[in-house]
């Protein structure tokens, strides 16, 4: 563009700005002036109406006389200079015209606001004005725009104009000029005042201004420059120290309106802000912000208002963020402390998002409840979550809109450590517990696929199954093997149902391929190459097979290594202190089911803390301090383990949540049995390390000394001794049902010889039995006589042995063995007449007859139980020679009842041909 | 205090040889209020004093009929030491003898001490298996030997004592500790029971 194309536009545009001042002034002013003002408000109004008039027209003056002179030195002079355009050279003077008229009418606006009516009868001519898009609120605000847009516009094609032609001439002379013009109108300078409404942030008509600090100033020492706008909803710093920094001024402007109004406090962390101000400013101060928060505009702003004079700090209120970064157009409405979020409150994004919870410093922390819609479907995910700096960090559930519920912990926003995801959908349901990292499957853990019946339990890696793994079907077939990212790779073992081994390859439809080596029940094993259809290059040999017994997963999934994800979480808690806000952070929730827990969203965002909630951190580590003796400590541990709240029994619940997963169901497989086992009795271990940990957290809080480190041996024997007895009816379902899947042989062997039994008669079982070696004519004169009434000998000591399948703890089964044992010796007592100690040659058939008598189906599962979770302090001992009594007759009855199969047939007929 | 030290000790032999006697008359004849409630003649205890530590003696008695013999394992599983008792008036009763010995070897517990009985000494004048074949006998094993007379009370002491020496020390660094679990153990599975 050149120079004279540039001076073309500027007069265009000088006198574009001229018309249109002109018809603001004939539409607008004229009639207002008209209109005659008849109380002293009206009147108050009216003086300052005349003044907005007064500044309009000598703004109205100076772009006329800037017009003529322009168009005059353009159409005299043939050599153009850039120092001949008016504005450059007298750029203040016009400017400031600019800005006070703009002023001005701002002010009229505030003015006007509250004496509107008055402008009823002009909204036809202002809607002339209205048509180019603007929507129409109120009257003043319509007014307001009327007024300040055409300037604003013309400021902008000024400095359009100016720059096309400095890039014309190319004069350094036309960029200082257009430099010194620029902080004019968006800095601040002492004489002038309101150009700030060019602030969109600010420009809100109904905003009232309450206060300056240029009529009262605000601070004691008059030193500093700033201004202070005090509005009816906002306060307003505005700082010149920075003339080059346009931008800057605009940005501290509009964050100071977000940050610190209405919180604005004179201890407010922001440097700006820390300033006293004077006593009249505080008090103005404190019933603007009190006003504000009433909510009430009209609140008059003199009255005295009841309750001190200072707002509270912590204050509730509904603000829009309106900078940029996360919280940008998001409404929160709750508590504020400093400036910021702080106790409960709703977040609410214009998305939809919607977040109800603990803040803290501005950020989520704490629990929540959060809304997240879904992209596509008209859903939302859930999460009731625990957040930590605005990031969900612990226990955490998200009830995702695909149907899809994760139980688990979180970090930084997604699923990391713990966790549970179930798909309850109907196309593909499944459930995986285990370990996550990076929101992905990445560790150990248990996936079922409900619709193939299948259950991988093993290791994964970015949600595949990656590494060694076992898979169990419903059918009961089973088998381990390497997984490479969800690919079976290598060789495997391969349990077959009919108790056959097949070692080798094979894929997922359980076919054989490649060598491999197949061993079957009766001991005969094939060696070859396998394929789909045939087997080739066979071998055969004669080798007993202990297929049924085989255990899977012993060496490659050391317990130590399997649920690290739960005791984290808890050795977390017990080393941060035990602080009672994290606890459920990290021990997860106390309400039980996950239906309850959908009820209780109510409870969970509000009434937690109140009576229901978790004991404070504080008792409980008292009450385990007073617990230590050994009494008070067994009693203790087991009310503790049994409740919900407490976090030994919400880690004993997850494990729990974490044990089923892996064995109840398809899980429950033979071939796991030694898993289970070992890892129940790692729980113990785990869990009396837990205990020991909270004690000596306690202990430390109290200042009080120290007990001493277990070894090893000793923390073993606790383990075993009294904590696996308090948390075995929490998994005894899912393991006396592996203790009966692995003793099923036997055990049908053994109710074959109970049945063979049965046959005998009371007596003759006796006799089979040799019990009358001895003491012949004592015992068939007692069973003679028994036998006629009701059949039945021993009949104390059967019932009680029966009673060993009504409990759980291994030492109360024991208990019930010595019982059953006592019975027998006062029942021979008692024929014998005299107190008879039974040598074990008597003892052994006794035993076999009660134990017989007793039929109870799974012994062998219960002996074996028995056996591999009593304590360990037993062995050796009297329990664990009865135990091994009782084996023996098991075993026994299992081994030789057969070989006198034929005999008791033939017996049993003599006895019934009686 | 002084370290207990649980030792379980089974009693395998021919049937009639004396097992039960042998046990009975270590057991009660030595005047002792500590003994424990016993399974008839089937399990007892008793502690004696073996240097700096106590050894107490968890005596498991088996049967010794032919029909039971499969049962035997379950009864020597896990055992410090087993007494192997013959008759020395029955030939077939040291034959038998030299079974156990065997079994032992091959499915009993790792170092196991093993203690051979030659009972019924105070029967001599009807002796069928001499002195000497048992002494050769438990020297090719490296097993103590001794003649016993459960009825006359002899060398029924000795026997056990001899064990006690056979079972090897603990470790002087893990010694007291041990024995103090094994009391802790002792107080905590009494408590245990009290609520
Ligand atoms: N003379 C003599 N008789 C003995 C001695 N020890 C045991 N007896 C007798 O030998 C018989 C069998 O003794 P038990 O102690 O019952 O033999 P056991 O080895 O327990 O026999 P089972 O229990 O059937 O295996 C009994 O009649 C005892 O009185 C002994 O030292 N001298
Ligand atoms: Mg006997």
């Amino acid at each position: 563009m050149g120079t004279a194309e540039g001076i073309t536009s500027l007069l265009r545009e000088e006198e574009t700005f001229s018309a249109c001042l002109a018809r603001i002034d004939s539409i607008i002013l004229k009639p207002m002036l008209q209109a005659e003002p008849y109380d002293q408000k009206g009147k108050e109004n009216f003086k300052l109406l005349l003044l907005l008039n007064d500044r309009f027209h000598a703004l109205w003056d100076v772009t006329e006389d800037h017009h003529r002179a322009l168009r005059q030195k353009f159409s005299t002079s043939t050599s153009f200079h850039i120092q001949d355009i008016y504005i450059i050279w007298k750029a203040d003077l016009f400017l400031r015209h600019y800005i006070h008229s703009q002023g001005c009418r701002v002010a009229s606006c505030a003015m006007i606001q509250s004496h509107s009516e008055a402008w009823k009868n002009h909204k036809t001519a202002l809607k002339q004005f209205l048509t180019d898009g603007i929507p129409e609120t109120s009257v003043s605000m319509a007014l307001h725009t009327i007024l300040q847009k055409p300037i604003r516009e013309h400021v902008q094609q000024y400095s359009l104009i100016l720059t096309r032609l400095s890039e014309a001439t190319g004069k350094v002379l036309t960029f200082a000029c257009r430099d010194s013009l620029m902080p004019e109108l968006w800095g601040f300078d002492n004489k002038g005042d309101l150009h700030l409404y060019q602030n969109d942030a600010l420009r809100l008509p109904e905003r009232k201004l309450l206060e300056d600090s240029k009529n009262l100033p605000i601070f004691a020492s008059t030193g500093r420059s700033d201004q202070v706008l005090l509005f009816s909803d906002a306060l307003v710093l505005v700082q010149v120290n920075y003339v080059g920094a346009q931008e800057m001024a605009f940005c501290s402007l509009s964050s100071c309106h977000e940050q610190f109004f209405p919180l604005l406090s004179f201890c407010s962390p922001n440097p700006l802000l820390a300033l006293c101000p004077q006593a009249v400013w505080q008090w103005k101060l404190s019933q603007a912000v009190r006003q504000a928060l009433n909510g009430k505009r009209d609140f008059p702003l003199w009255s005295k208002a009841g309750g001190g004079n200072e707002p509270p700090i912590c204050r509730c209120f509904k603000h829009i963020f309106q900078t940029e970064g996360r919280l940008k157009n998001a409404a929160y409405e709750g508590e504020w402390c400093w400036g910021k979020p702080r106790g409960k409150g709703t977040l609410k994004w214009p998305d939809g998002r919607n977040h109800v919870g603990d803040f803290k410093e501005g950020l989520e922390h704490g629990f929540g409840i959060c809304l997240i819609p879904r992209v596509s479907e008209d859903r939302f995910d859930c999460y009731k979550c625990h957040w930590f700096e605005g990031k969900m960090r612990g226990y955490g559930i998200c009830e995702y809109g695909n149907e899809m519920v994760y139980k688990g912990y979180f970090k930084d926003d997604l699923r990391q450590g713990f966790g549970i995801l179930e798909d309850t959908s109907a196309e593909h349901p499944f459930k995986y517990t285990g370990q996550w990292e990076n929101d992905k499957k990445n560790g150990y853990g248990v996936w079922d696929d409900k619709n193939r019946g299948e259950r991988y339990i093993g290791m994964w890696q970015d949600d595949h199954r990656h590494g060694h793994g076992i898979v169990v079907t419903q059918s009961g077939v089973c088998y381990q093997r390497m997984f490479h990212a969800d690919k079976m790779v290598g060789s495997g073992i391969l349990l077959l149902e009919n108790d056959s081994i097949y070692e080798g390859n094979f894929t997922e439809d359980l076919m054989f391929v490649g060598k491999g080596k197949l061993t079957f029940a009766n001991g005969f094993t094939l060696e070859g190459t396998f394929s789909n259809k045939s087997g080739q290059g066979l071998q055969t040999q004669g080798v007993l097979n202990t297929s049924s017994h085989h255990q899977l997963g012993l060496n490659k999934f050391p317990v130590e290594a399997r649920w690290w994800g739960i005791y984290d979480q808890f050795l977390g808690f017990v080393h941060s202190g035990c602080k009672e806000e994290t606890e459920e952070s990290f021990t997860g929730f106390h309400v039980q089911t996950s239906k309850e827990l959908r009820k209780s969203q109510e409870y969970l965002c509000c009434q937690r803390g109140a009576e229901d909630a978790p004991g404070k951190m504080e008792d409980i580590l008292e009450e385990l301090v007073q617990h230590r003796e050994p009494e008070l400590l067994h009693c203790y541990l087991q009310k503790v383990l049994n409740s919900s709240l407490h976090p030994l029994g919400k880690l004993l619940k997850t494990l729990t949540l974490a044990f089923q997963a892996t064995y109840s169901g398809t899980g429950a497989n033979r071939h796991l049995l030694n898993m289970a086992q070992e890892e129940v009795k790692h729980y113990a271990k785990k869990i009396w390390e837990f205990y020991q940990g909270l004690l000596h957290l306690a202990l430390e809080q109290k200042g009080q000394p120290l007990a001493e480190m277990e070894d090893e041996e000793t923390s073993n024997l606790n383990a075993y001794g009294m904590i696996l007895p308090l948390i075995l009816p929490c998994f005894y379902p899912e393991l006396s049902m592996l203790y009966m899947l692995y003793h099923e042989k036997e055990d049908d062997l053994y109710c074959q010889g109970i049945v063979n039994l049965s046959l005998f008669s009371d007596l003759k079982l006796l006799e089979f039995l040799d019990v009358q070696k001895n003491d012949t004519q004592l015992f068939v004169c007692l069973f003679q006589r028994r036998s006629l009434i009701k059949d039945k000998c021993f009949l104390s000591a059967t019932e009680c042995l029966q009673k060993i399948i009504m409990t759980v703890d291994p030492q109360e089964k024991l208990e019930v063995l010595q019982k059953t044992y006592e019975e027998i010796e006062s029942t021979v007592s008692r024929v014998a007449g005299k107190d008879y100690k039974l040598p074990m040659d008597d003892l052994l058939p006794l035993f076999m007859y009660v134990v017989s008598r007793a039929s109870i189906q799974h012994l062998g599962a219960e002996i074996h139980l028995i056996r591999d979770l009593m304590n360990p302090t037993n062995t050796g001992g009297i329990y664990d020679f009865l135990l091994t009594a009782l084996e023996s007759c098991y075993e026994h009855i299992q081994k030789n009842i057969k070989l006198h199969h034929r005999e008791t047939w033939h017996s049993s007929r003599d006895s019934r041909c009686l | 205090m002084m370290a207990i030290r649980e030792l379980k000790v089974c009693l395998l032999g021919d049937t009639g040889v004396g097992k039960s006697s042998i046990v009975c008359r270590f057991v009660q004849d030595h005047f002792d209020h500590n003994i424990s409630p016993t399974i008839g003649a089937s399990f007892m205890t008793k502690t004696v004093p073996c240097g700096n530590e106590l050894h107490k003696f968890l005596i498991w008695d088996t049967a010794g009929q032919e029909r039971f013999h499969s049962l035997a394992p379950m009864y020597y599983r896990g055992s410090a030491a087993a007494v192997i008792v013959y008759d020395i008036t029955k030939q077939d009763s040291f034959h038998t003898l030299k079974k156990w010995v065997k079994e032992l070897k091959e499915h009993g517990p790792e170092n196991i001490v093993m203690a051979i009985a030659g009972n019924k000494c105070d029967l001599s004048d009807i002796r069928e298996v001499p002195m000497k074949d048992a002494k050769e006998y438990a020297e090719t094993i490296g097993a103590i030997v001794v003649e016993t007379s459960a009825k006359n009370a002899v060398n029924i002491e000795e026997l056990f004592q001899g064990i006690s020496r056979q079972i090897p020390p603990l470790d002087s660094h893990e010694n007291g500790n041990n024995g103090a679990i094994k009391l802790g153990k002792q107080t905590t599975q009494m408590n245990r029971r009290c609520c």
